[in-house]
């Protein structure tokens, strides 16, 4: 039976029972004598009273000087056993992995410190107290797992490491480091092996996918906990940025839609600060009302002054975290809507070509007139092309894909590409039917033709509401009428797909279907878009009527265009052939080299969120220097955001419970972050620590209460 | 003689006490002729009555004429003033030694010395014979009673020469005592009755049984009736108690009912008794507190002749 202490040195704190001594000794009614005659008297009233204040003093010293000595005995980490004190002590040789959460959300502030700073701080000071023999090694948790520092002993490394290091912008992955530090102690030879997982327990951490990997292995776990369980000190959180600019009219206004998180669970938020900031000034700035557990939305507009790049963020006020209180966008004005035509019925005779018309309807001069960009392709170089260059894919009058590549225009749609489809003599209606069911909204039925000399099928014309045709009115439309249409295909609605119809004939047939798949569009017209079905492609208003469904159609392909980067993602952009080198500015100002290769620039060190400004040179750099400015002849080629992942954000702890469910039969203990965790190892022993403090704290109720009753 | 030890009476409450006439209320046998009025007949001066012979009358009071006359023979018998025989009895104990550390006027043993003085003074002043013994566990010094004017001199010196030590034991000098007091007279008892002996009654019924008219001063400190000592203290003993250390806070309250108790007890066994009881604290001044009670004593003494 023996009690030991793990931190001997509070002992020290023993020495201040000297302290109430000292004050009941100063403050000490000084103690008179006094020769008296009737001292008898006294004695027998002695007997009688039942007051005695002298012995509550002394025994109120006692009590302070018991209360003072019970903290200082609790503080120094006593392990009571019923066995001999080496069975527990810091003697025996460990195996220690200290799996160190360095999330974003650890960078969030308590008390003017972070976690991830207490979090260092309780790391360096356990690689300190373990024993010569020990060893440890330290692995991070924020996705992709990783070793950050191999097997070593003393502070010095993981202080040379970590001292001034700060939270990364990643996410948790507890799941992936628990895996590696197992593998780490399955590599030790050490007898006693140990993993620390310092955190701030959020929940979004803990994958049930990630936790497959740790296998059967098992070893003890403390999981200390530096954000004390507590929720709310993060509140809010920049979840989405949306800018849009509207096409169909030209108009010079640029509109930025975000989206706000109040991370609080029960707490709504009142008239939070919201700022818009484009190039490093503000532009505008508002207040939001957030119910709690929800999302608001917040829209700025602002005029287009230039025709220039808008680099900006967008700001909520401070609270704990302030990382996820900006969220940056890039965003390039006026784009040029990229269109990929595909003839299906191509002719050696330009103009009998399937696509002659549109083509020239699409891009009549330049494309600084329509902002549209066709490519023209036959059906044979699809394979060659790559759908995501693009923003709208036109089919006209093809028959068939190549094989497989309906999917590829499935992905292409889903993730918000347009797919405009036109019919014609070509096409295999088996083919619509069959592969393109998950985007097209409707069964291609029949052709129907009219007689010789029979009345052609007219468009239905009324003034409409939808975006594309609410502007042809009036002359226009009634131009429409004299369109003849000789053939069309019928079509019957899928049932499991929603679809409109803007445009129909005068016979009830459906003219042009729009339906939405995933975050694309796909719109069918039934006839022909060259002279063989109709005589459309040479009416005045064929012009707008396609450029404005060609834009309408791409309005989804901004988030596509727009897609931004989180954290780790690698970018990736094609580059004209003429250009020998790429430069990339990071969002701190300095320069980097990302690799480049066959025309294709590929960066993936993308860990800090911001602004990544691209730029290109003529000449080859060297990829060993060191950069710290443009070289000269450089000139910009745009850029591209990179923002966190808010889920991280979240602040939802686990519990000890959802712990245990995903590592099930594992011996984990969890400690406050606080409070030095038992670092060499006190499983042979009771700790005494608790049962220390209580007794101190009903020591300091009694003497209350005893202070009080006098 | 240091002035500590000199008897330092004031002179103006001695004057002044002797401006009162104290009158004796009962008479007293005595040879001298005086305010005392005698219930015994003896020779003197003033005629009082005849009286049969009978043998053992002293021959030389037989009148000769009135034999001569009637052939009888009669006795001359005179009413005559006596002087009134005192004894002071005072106790000397350690108790009666206590000084105050806050005092309100006289210690109590100058209280009582003064008084003692003063009551001598008066009863030599009205030719009476007065007697002093002090005491303490026994008697440390007797002196006689004398009516002499010069015999006020012997009294001021024993009271001047004794310190207060020793430990009370009223019963065993009261039982000593009773032999060689006269049979009649009065005697005075100065003391604080601190004791803790239980049988003073017994010993004061002996006295009045003796024939004598007993007076009680009972003579305290103010600190020992009220008690008001505050702090932790370490309280020593006069006589031969243990020393004790309290906070008196906590036993004021016990003490003071239990002083209460005890002047009631004597006060009631005094009343019980036909003894004269007087409670005198040293911050009465002395004067005001005697002459009130010979006041007294004179009503009774006149609604009594």
């Amino acid at each position: 039976m023996s009690l030991n202490f793990l931190s001997p040195l509070y002992l020290f704190g023993l020495l201040g029972i000297t302290i109430p001594i000292m004050v009941h000794l100063l403050t000490r009614r000084q103690q008179k004598h006094l020769r008296f005659s009737a001292v008898h008297l006294l004695l027998q009233s002695q007997k009688r009273s039942i007051k005695r204040s002298t012995p509550n003093r002394r025994f109120l010293l006692f009590i302070r000087c018991l209360g003072i000595a019970l903290l200082s005995l609790a503080l120094a980490n006593p392990i009571f056993s019923f066995g001999e004190p080496s069975d527990f002590l810091p003697n025996s040789p460990s195996a220690n992995v200290f799996i160190l959460d360095d999330s974003y959300s650890m960078g969030t502030l308590a008390d003017q410190k972070s976690y991830y700073t207490r979090a260092v701080d309780a790391l360096l000071d356990m690689s300190q107290s373990l024993s010569n023999e020990s060893v440890y090694s330290v692995a991070s948790a924020s996705g992709p797992a990783r070793v950050l520092l191999d097997w070593s002993t003393g502070s010095s490394k993981a202080e040379e490491l970590l001292k001034l290091s700060q939270p990364s912008s990643r996410t948790t992955d507890i799941g992936q480091a628990i895996a590696e530090a197992f593998r780490l102690l399955d590599s030790a030879s050490q007898k006693k092996k140990r993993v620390y997982i310092l955190t701030d327990r959020d929940k979004n951490g803990w994958n049930e996918e990630s936790f497959s990997l740790t296998g059967e292995t098992r070893y003890p776990i403390n999981i200390i906990d530096f954000s004390g369980m507590r929720q709310g000190g993060n509140r809010a959180a920049v979840e989405h940025i949306e800018v849009r600019q509207e096409f169909l009219s030209n108009s010079r206004v640029i509109r930025v839609k975000t989206k706000i998180l109040n991370l609080s669970q029960t707490k709504p938020i009142r008239k939070l600060k919201v700022s818009l900031w484009i190039n490093g000034k503000k532009q505008n700035e508002g207040a939001l009302d957030i119910p709690a557990k929800s999302s608001a939305e917040k829209e700025f507009s602002f005029p287009l002054k230039e025709n220039v790049a808008l680099n900006g963020e967008v700001r909520i006020e401070d609270d704990s975290l302030l990382k996820d209180n900006v969220r940056f966008f890039n965003y390039q004005p006026n784009r040029t809507i990229k269109t990929l035509v595909v003839d299906g019925d191509p002719k050696t005779i330009e103009h009998q070509s399937e696509t002659f018309y549109l083509e020239r309807a699409l891009n009549p001069f330049s494309v600084s007139l329509s902002n549209i960009e066709p490519t023209v392709s036959t059906l044979a170089e699809l394979s060659t092309r790559d759908l995501f260059d693009y923003s709208v894919i036109m089919l006209c009058n093809v028959r068939d894909l190549p094989f497989g590549y309906e999917q590829e225009l499935e992905k292409f749609v889903m993730r918000g590409g347009a797919l405009f489809i036109t019919l014609g003599d070509q096409v295999d209606a088996k083919f619509y039917n069959e592969r393109m069911g998950n985007i097209l909204s409707v069964r291609l039925q029949a052709i129907h033709q009219i007689a010789k000399d029979g009345e052609p099928f007219r468009l239905l014309i009324k003034p409409s509401k939808h975006p594309v045709l609410k502007v042809l009115k009036g002359r226009t439309l009634e131009e429409m009428k004299s369109i003849r249409f000789h053939s069309l295909y019928s079509v019957e609605p899928r049932e499991d797909l929603k679809l409109t119809v803007p445009m129909s004939f005068e016979n009830k047939f459906p003219a042009l279907i729009e339906s939405t798949a995933g975050k694309g569009k796909v719109i069918l017209f039934v006839s022909s878009i060259d002279r063989d079905w109709n005589n459309f492609s040479i009416q005045p208003t064929f012009l707008p009527w396609i450029q404005r469904w060609v834009k309408y159609s791409a309005r989804g392909l901004d988030s596509l265009m727009l897609k931004e980067l989180l954290v780790d993602e690698p970018f990736s952009r094609e580059e004209p052939s003429e250009i020998s080198q790429t430069y990339i500015v990071l969002p701190g100002g300095k320069t980097t080299l990302p690799s480049f290769e066959n025309g294709q620039v590929t960066f993936e060190s993308t860990n800090r969120p911001g602004i990544y400004q691209l730029y290109r040179g003529s000449s080859k750099a060297d990829t060993n220097a060191t950069l710290f400015q443009l070289p000269p002849g450089t000139e910009p080629a745009g850029s591209f955001s990179v923002n966190i992942d808010t889920t991280e954000s979240s602040s939802i702890k686990i519990t000890n419970e959802e712990i245990e469910n995903f590592l099930p039969g594992m011996d984990i203990t969890y400690s406050d972050g606080y409070q030095k965790p038992d670092l060499n190892g006190s499983e042979g022993g009771s700790p005494m620590s608790t049962a220390f403090m209580l007794l101190m704290g009903s020591m300091l109720l009694f003497e209350g209460w005893l202070v009080r009753k006098e | 003689m240091s002035d500590k030890t000199t008897f330092d009476s004031d002179p103006e409450v001695l004057s002044r006490i002797a401006s009162l006439n104290i009158c004796a209320t009962n008479l007293v046998e005595g040879l001298l002729s005086g305010h005392h009025r005698s219930r015994h007949k003896g020779s003197s001066v003033e005629f009082a009555e005849y009286k049969d012979y009978s043998p053992g009358d002293e021959i030389k009071h037989i009148d000769w004429k009135v034999v001569g006359k009637t052939d009888k023979y009669h006795v001359k018998q005179f009413e005559q003033s006596t002087n009134l025989k005192a004894t002071i009895l005072l106790d000397t104990s350690g108790s009666m030694g206590y000084q105050s550390p806050d005092p309100r006027g006289m210690n109590k043993m100058d209280y009582a010395r003064t008084l003692v003085a003063a009551l001598s003074y008066l009863f030599l002043k009205q030719y009476d014979a007065v007697g002093l013994s002090l005491f303490n566990e026994n008697v440390i010094n007797h002196i006689p009673p004398r009516s002499k004017p010069a015999h006020f001199q012997h009294i001021l010196h024993g009271l001047a020469t004794m310190t207060p030590m020793g430990v009370t034991r009223l019963e065993g000098v009261i039982g000593n005592l009773v032999e060689r007091l006269p049979s009649r007279g009065i005697l005075i008892l100065v003391s604080d009755f601190l004791t803790k002996e239980t049988e003073v009654e017994q010993k004061l019924k002996l006295l009045v049984s003796r024939g004598l008219e007993v007076i009680l001063f009972h003579i305290l400190d103010p600190d020992e009736v009220s008690f008001p000592f505050e702090g932790d203290i370490v309280f020593e003993s006069l006589e031969d108690d243990p020393q004790v250390g309290l906070d008196p806070e906590d036993i004021r309250e016990t003490y003071k009912r239990e002083i209460q108790n005890q002047i009631q007890h004597y006060r009631s066994c005094c009343a019980g008794q036909g003894i004269d009881y007087v409670f005198l604290e040293t911050s009465t001044p002395l004067e005001q507190g005697l002459s009130y009670y010979l006041l007294r004593r004179k009503s009774l003494g006149k609604s009594g002749t």
